[in-house]
């Protein structure tokens, strides 16, 4: 399974990257005339009511699916398998660097309240437990009302250096939907970041360290940090995922800032789902199959870094 | 004779867990002389490793240092203390209990620094051996390029965060210069490990528990300590790696000149290193003189009856004479003021149950028994039984 989960995370990886060779057309460009186009391959015949020369007459419209399109286009004629590739780019991005940011705040918090113990510690979590309580999604849209859609413009180096031409000349990175996955997720790195400086802190070479003269800094980030990064490293990798559904959670509910997203997309088709249901599904299977890549390269790290199972059973 | 270069005096150390109050270390006084090596002897949980800790300021929540005294005798830093803290010094004695922790953190390594009892936990697996000794030789540049200044022990613009996050990101990044890791090869040289060059480069793991215990003296001995607790050093070690550690604690001490605080529960070890010995027994020093007061002339009954237990290659046949009973409780409302080894002793009598004083046998030598015994002979008619105590189980 740890295959399957490598080849997913790596074909998403290399979309993301790669999105304005693989793009047909730029994710943005509107023609209204093709819009609602099924995937290459498929019909789809819609009957509607007319009046042809004074007469009520039913009409069938049959559109026909082509490789133009091959993943069909929505109610704007925008192309869906541009915009998909170009999804992944908004979906990993906001998961890798909600993440990072994530863990080094909540690694932060939890070393230093493991490590001191007492009263910090008591402080901290506590803090930490009421973040918990809030739902993340609740949490989440309150915080962006709170800093407002902010969004930064990156320039596309591809497009930048002339090999792709006609793409999108930027991406754009939805600011405040890292930052607030971000402070919706750190919570569950402080709790395991905590438990592991707990056990560390009290290990013999820590003590020994200390009557050595270390300072406190010096234990913290030499001696209990490296040895407590196993379960944060599993953990990271599981709560990329988390965040890219969260992520498109948000956007689905409007509150990304870019419209190049999956759950923008699958809003976009929702009101269609009866008729042209590709709108919604392919940036659907996209993030199911991101989901599921990343859970399973997860499960795999787990049990290869975890020293009683010794990595044998991670089918790797 | 020279003034001790550590005293200790009235040290309480106390555990307040959820049972109850531990009396860890009670009521300790024990002076070290410069340049020999102390032997503490004891059973098992007689607080032989807390002292150690406790001298070193290790003492973690919930144990706490309750009272009394650890002077170490340092002119230059009384000096430097002695307006700052006037009521930490005392002549050329610096009272660690009432320096700033600051200070006593910078102590550790130039000073203080200590061996462990297993060598194959006190390393930190993610770290190269060599790595982890030229820390300490790190601790000491600074402290000896700026032996004033506290802050310059122990804080250094080197060191700054950033270089200790891209270190903890980038995991083959070294950071130790050139300089320590070479001073760190010249001390796995001292301890006596083959290969020294290679070997620096290695992890734990792939060190013997011999080798492993080596390279812990090699990092002990990284800050050039004045003093070197060796709490158990060869407890986790088989025979005759036993006897090499030894021979290399010995060698060291002889070449530096270092004072050793050898701990151990192992006579043996301490017939063959110590010049003075320590008996302790329920958190107190019981018994201490030369070595020859404590094996050939011991007056505590616990002494008489610890040598008592050693096999003996001479009088075969005969059983081993084990002290009857256990070690007590240390739980405060257990302990009274009384002799805590009564109940064992096969010499109470009934002014044991009283607390006795600290006596000196013979007058004049620092030959000293916290004993009724040593002043008077013991009187059989005064003898306690075992009703004393609360039916005779033991």
């Amino acid at each position: 399974m740890a295959k399957v989960g490598i080849v997913l995370l790596v074909g998403v990886i290399l979309v993301a990257t790669f999105a304005p060779f693989l793009a047909t057309q730029p994710p943005q460009e509107q023609n209204l005339e093709d819009s609602n186009i099924p995937p290459a391959g498929l019909t789809y015949s819609s009957e509607e009511i007319a009046f042809v020369d004074g007469e009520r007459q039913t009409v069938t419209n049959t559109v026909q699916g082509s490789l133009d399109h091959p993943l069909g286009t929505n109610q704007l004629g925008q192309d869906i398998y541009s915009r998909t590739l170009y999804g992944a780019r908004t979906s990993l991005a906001v998961g890798v660097l909600g993440t990072v940011i994530a863990l080094l705040s909540g690694v932060t918090v939890g070393l230093i309240a493991g490590f001191y113990g007492g009263r910090v510690d008591d402080g901290l979590m506590r803090f930490a437990d009421i973040m918990l309580a809030f739902p993340a999604l609740v949490l989440a849209i309150a915080l962006i009302g709170l800093l407002g859609p902010r969004t930064l413009e990156i320039p596309d180096p591809f497009v930048a250096a002339g090999l792709a031409d006609g793409m999108p000349e930027t991406f754009t990175l939805p600011l405040t939907v890292t930052l607030v996955v971000a402070l919706v997720n750190w919570v569950w790195f402080a709790r395991i970041a905590r438990g592991e400086a707990l056990t560390v802190r009290e290990k013999n070479y820590v003590k020994a360290s200390r009557s050595l003269g270390a300072s406190n800094r010096r234990l913290m980030l030499k001696h209990v940090l490296p040895n407590s990064l196993t379960p944060i490293i599993v953990l990271a990798t599981i709560q990329v995922a988390v965040i890219i559904l969260l992520e498109s959670s948000l956007s689905f509910l409007g509150f990304s800032g870019t419209n190049l997203s999956w759950g923008f997309d699958i809003n976009q088709g929702r009101d269609l789902l009866a008729t042209s249901w590709w709108i919604s599904t392919v940036p659907g299977l996209a993030i199911v199959l991101a989901v599921i890549g990343i859970n399973l390269v997860g499960d795999w790290l787990r049990d290869a870094l975890d020293p009683d199972i010794g990595g044998e059973r991670g089918g790797m | 004779m020279s003034e001790p270069i550590l005293r200790i005096s009235d040290l309480s150390t106390r555990f307040f867990t959820k049972s109850g109050q531990v009396n860890a270390v009670e009521s300790l006084s024990v002076s070290i002389d410069e340049g020999e090596i102390f032997g503490i002897v004891g059973e098992s949980g007689s607080g032989k490793s807390v002292l150690a800790r406790s001298i070193i300021g290790l003492i973690e929540s919930p144990g706490q240092i309750t009272g009394g005294k650890i002077e170490y005798r340092n002119a230059p830093l009384a000096d430097e203390f002695r307006d700052a803290h006037p009521d930490a010094v005392n002549g050329d004695y610096v009272d660690l209990r009432s320096l700033p922790e600051e200070a006593v953190r910078s102590l550790r390594g130039p000073s203080f620094s200590m061996i462990f009892q297993d060598p194959e936990s006190s390393f930190n697996p993610t770290l190269t051996v060599g790595e982890q000794i030229a820390e300490a030789v790190e601790v000491q540049r600074r402290a000896s390029s700026n032996p004033r200044s506290t802050k310059a022990r122990t804080s250094s613009s080197e060191y700054s965060l950033g270089s200790y996050a891209y270190g903890a990101v980038m995991p083959n990044r070294s950071f130790v210069s050139s300089k320590s890791k070479d001073r760190a090869i010249e001390l796995l040289q001292q301890v006596g490990i083959p290969d020294p060059e290679e070997r620096v480069d290695e992890y734990p793991h792939e060190y013997s528990g011999g080798m492993l215990q080596r390279a812990m003296i090699a990092q002990a001995l990284a800050g050039e300590p004045d003093i070197l607790i060796a709490d158990e050093p060869t407890t986790a070690l088989d025979v005759t790696i036993q006897a090499q550690v030894l021979n290399l604690l010995r060698e060291i001490q002889d070449e530096t000149g270092m004072t050793v605080l050898l701990i151990t529960h192992n006579l043996g070890v301490i017939a063959r290193m110590c010049d003075r010995v320590g008996v302790m027994y329920a958190g107190e020093v019981v018994e201490r003189g030369t070595l020859s007061d404590i094996f050939d002339t011991p007056v505590h009954p616990y002494t008489k009856g610890l040598l008592g237990s050693i096999p003996d290659l001479d009088t075969t046949g005969g059983r081993l004479q084990p002290i009857d009973g256990n070690v007590p409780s240390l739980m405060d409302e257990e302990m009274g003021d009384r002799c805590y080894f009564a109940d064992r002793c096969p010499k109470a009598m009934e002014q044991c149950l009283e607390e006795p004083d600290d006596a000196s046998v013979d007058g004049g030598t620092d030959h000293e028994v916290k004993c009724v015994l040593a002043q008077t002979e013991y009187d059989e008619s005064q003898a306690l039984g075992d009703s004393h105590f609360g039916g005779g189980d033991t």
